[in-house]
């Protein structure tokens, strides 16, 4: 299992070993921009502990409320809280997950956003 | 909400394919489903979107694991799903009460592009059977 999180790309931006354009962090969350991004506005909030699907996390871990709070503060940042965006978390392979810790994306299609 | 459908589901004054259901959500199939399994998780008090959950209000995790126990009850817990929530009009949000998408399967709207592709392949062997370039 170690060698998994050695290996994972998410605790790496974490760490800031691999560089990232975060746009929020605290004690239990870093949200940075997908680096391929398929909206004009996704975002991945990620956890810092390293879970690998939401099937893992613990039944007593509110870090989905966190993470949820965390996606309506960055919606507002970004002007898309109103206007509408969509929030998923991709489980497992045949749900789209291709990295093994646990993330949710938010994408909005508002345009210009970076500038 | 009176006018609400998914009150009046929760209510039962409306039929839904109810899946699950404790004391603070009810899960049942889409009506209009985007996906062979598709899930709703709908909390039982009525949150618009998910921009209105109160601050400290821990529903996300209760729905997260409805949301994880319903995939094993499918059998799609290892194999793979989506956790989606559309949130208000420019996110896909139909009814404005706050709830999660459970989606499973085929995806469709891949298939309909490859079937796309492979079509336009044997169109264009098809054309230079008929008229080879000499």
């Amino acid at each position: 299992m170690s060698s998994a999180i050695d290996e994972c790309i998410f605790c790496k931006i974490i760490e800031g070993t691999i560089p990232s354009e975060k746009v929020y962090e605290d004690e239990l969350v870093v949200a940075f921009w997908d680096a391929n991004p398929v909206r004009p506005v996704h975002i991945l909030i990620v956890p810092r502990e390293h879970i690998s699907t939401l099937n893992d996390v613990p039944a007593e871990n509110q870090i989905l409320a966190h993470i949820g709070q965390v996606v309506v503060k960055i919606a507002r940042d970004f002007g898309v809280a109103d206007s509408g965006y969509r929030f998923f978390i991709n489980v497992n392979k045949g749900g789209g997950q291709v990295v093994f810790h646990l993330h949710a994306h938010l994408i909005a299609k508002k345009e210009d956003v970076r500038s | 909400m009176a006018d609400c459908l998914f009150c009046n589901i929760i209510a039962e004054k409306i039929p839904a394919r109810t899946v699950y259901e404790d004391e603070r959500v009810v899960a049942f199939h889409d009506a209009y489903p985007s996906a062979p399994l598709h899930i709703l998780i709908v909390p039982r008090h009525h949150v618009p979107t998910l921009n209105d959950i109160p601050d400290g209000d821990d529903i996300l995790t209760h729905i997260g694991k409805v949301a994880r126990k319903i995939a094993e009850d499918h059998g799609i817990a290892e194999s793979g799903y989506r956790f989606v929530i559309n949130v208000n009009k420019g996110g896909g949000q139909v009814i404005f009460h706050l709830h999660a998408h459970i989606m499973a399967g085929n995806d469709f709207g891949m298939k309909i592009i490859l079937a796309g592709i492979g079509v336009s392949i044997a169109w264009r062997k098809l054309v230079s059977w008929i008229r080879p370039r000499s």
